[in-house]
């Protein structure tokens, strides 16, 4: 993997790995505080929701960069000449899905942000979910450009 | 054209997809995005689109599935699958085909807090296989072995393929865990009946391996007791009421990395390694379910389910005939998809057609998961096969293969036992009142 791939992928690594570790410190602590002193950590679940977002979406990149999409690959053994236009095609699709999902996904988040939205526990901002969720589906978009045009797709 | 006809041709379209090499996330995804749109227009589609992957990835009830990847990451890296190995062994230790025993033994309960096949079978082909091989194990029935051994935590709680199938069906999770308790200890007794017929008929393949003093028994025995504290934790706090599945996940990541960490196994950077691998993981897994969520979208849609049961029942076809053309299905797309897209790609269509002949969501939850076993060592890409070919190439893929089927046997005589006795699976959670 090139040097700019495995850094970017790392990063979103990260982040999504400390998310994910922060999910389970603070579900740990709600657990253990309503056991010891009948008082749980309000608005765990909102909490745990939104790192939740956070832990999926920022990895979401680094599955295109690290290229781990589950690919069924039974063509290789009979048409392996066809391999490389496959994986091109493949990628190309790749882009088209993730950036209609991010135009898509910034028009939602448009009308949360337009109507305030909160939540009901802690009256987070919804939009704040949106954020982890936009960051990953552009990131995609962007992480999917990339291997293609370093033809790159498809193990 | 007929919606019916819209529906058929999604399908096709998403199985022609994903034999070009599309990864099955993006095939689902615009397969049913394309479908959705031949039903309800473009502008509805997208928008569906765009709210399908925000709605989910902030679901509580899919918190459960990292959570549960990470504590099997963490025991991966400390040393729990040796201790559990040695464990095993000391049990079984003096029988005919004590070490192959021992490996599924040791697979069953370390899949159960690991949660992934190809994990487990990674592991195990790395401790069980050398020592097996050591002994003179016949190398294609210790390797079928592991692969088949390795299959186990797919049933055996807390299974992540279970907590999946409890999303995209809708059913309960504590209540499908209780259910698959009962099918997870027989098929792992009916792996060990194998491995017995196996050395009565073939004494060769499996030799006798000298016995363990009862002193050395007892030590090893003790190496379960890491294992023995995460099961309480990840499974029976949810059945003592003190966690829900998403809260025994998390207690349970946090025990494992605290016994990793007083045991010495792990360090700082083991766990920042499980946490980079979870994350990876489960973004892989995540985007499989979005993409099945857009493509059960469309086909709830389509009506394609209740037109297909509508089918068959205007056609007279009994429910023993529906029973063997899911099978059959399953054990088809076993051969080339993994679990987590087979679960989510058919579970909205199978499961009305099941309920409709008169069995239960949470029956065939342990029905689909035993078939998912059966793919995961079916030829031609069986995974746990592949993984241990990977580790140990001087045994051919063929020869692993033909180690597996005797275990294959097995699962479809579980397969058949859940149809016949579907009381395997509701017993405990009767029990249980759950």
């Amino acid at each position: 993997m090139k040097g700019w791939r495995r850094a970017v992928a790392t990063a979103c690594g990260w982040s999504a790995g400390f998310s994910l570790a922060a999910m389970m410190l603070v579900t740990v602590a709600d657990v253990v505080l309503r056991a010891a002193i009948n008082k749980p950590i309000r608005g765990t679940l909102e909490i745990v929701e939104l790192l939740l977002a956070c832990s999926f979406f920022l990895a979401l990149p680094a599955t295109f960069l690290r290229d781990e999409h589950i690919v069924v690959d039974i063509v290789d053994g009979f048409a392996v000449r066809w391999v490389p236009l496959l994986r091109r095609i493949a990628g190309v699709l790749g882009v088209l899905v993730m950036a209609a999902m991010a135009w898509q996904g910034w028009i939602a988040a448009k009308d949360t942000l337009m109507f305030h939205d909160v939540t009901s526990d802690l009256a987070l901002p919804r939009i704040w979910y949106w954020i982890p969720v936009l960051a990953g589906m552009i990131g995609s978009c962007i992480a999917a450009a990339a291997m293609v045009f370093e033809g790159k797709n498809g193990r | 054209m007929s919606v019916t006809v819209i529906g058929i041709l999604g399908v096709v379209g998403l199985l022609a997809l994903i034999f070009a090499r599309v990864p099955i996330a993006l095939a689902l995804a615009a397969s049913g995005l394309a479908g959705y749109a031949a039903l309800d227009g473009w502008a509805k589609a997208l928008k569906m689109f765009g709210t399908v992957p925000f709605n989910l990835a902030s679901a509580y009830s899919l918190s459960v599935i990292p959570l549960f990847i990470l504590m099997g990451a963490v025991a991966s890296r400390a040393n729990m699958a040796k201790e559990l190995f040695e464990a095993c062994n000391a049990v079984f230790s003096g029988m005919r085909g004590a070490l192959a025993n021992a490996t599924i033994g040791a697979c069953a309960l370390f899949g159960a807090i690991c949660g992934s096949s190809i994990a487990t079978a990674a592991t195990f082909s790395k401790v069980a296989i050398p020592e097996m091989k050591r002994h003179g194990y016949d190398q294609a029935f210790a390797a079928g072995c592991v692969a088949s051994a390795g299959t186990l935590d797919v049933l055996i709680p807390p299974s992540v393929l279970l907590a999946i199938y409890a999303i995209v069906a809708e059913q309960s999770l504590p209540k499908l865990y209780a259910a698959a308790f009962v099918p997870g200890f027989v098929l792992a007794a009916l792996y060990v009946v194998v491995v017995f017929v196996v050395a009565w008929l073939r004494p060769a393949w499996v030799p006798r391996v000298p016995g363990m003093g009862l002193a050395a028994r007892l030590r090893a025995s003790l190496g379960m007791w890491k294992l023995g504290v995460l099961f309480f934790f990840a499974v029976f706090g949810i059945y003592l009421g003190w966690f829900s599945p998403t809260e025994a996940a998390a207690v349970a990541a946090f025990v494992a990395i605290l016994i990793a960490f007083l045991t010495r196994q792990m360090g700082w950077h083991g766990l920042l390694e499980a946490l980079l691998e979870t994350a990876h993981t489960t973004a892989a897994i995540f985007f499989i379910v979005v993409g099945a969520f857009v493509f059960s979208r469309f086909i709830v849609l389509t009506q394609f389910p209740n037109e297909v049961a509508r089918w068959a029942q205007d056609a007279g076809v009994g429910p023993f005939w529906i029973l063997v053309a899911v099978t059959a299905l399953y054990v088809l797309l076993g051969t080339f998809l993994d679990e987590v897209s087979t679960i989510l790609i058919t579970v909205p269509v199978t499961l009305p057609l099941i309920i409709g002949i008169g069995f239960d969501g949470v029956w065939f939850g342990i029905f689909v998961t035993v078939m998912c076993t059966i793919g995961l060592i079916s030829p031609p890409t069986g995974m746990t096969v592949f993984v241990i070919q990977a580790q140990h190439p001087d045994i051919p893929v063929v020869r692993i293969y033909l180690g597996t089927l005797p275990f294959l046997v097995a699962d479809f005589v579980l397969v058949g036992l859940l149809i016949a006795l579907p009381q395997l699976v509701s017993w405990l959670p009767g029990v249980l009142k759950i």
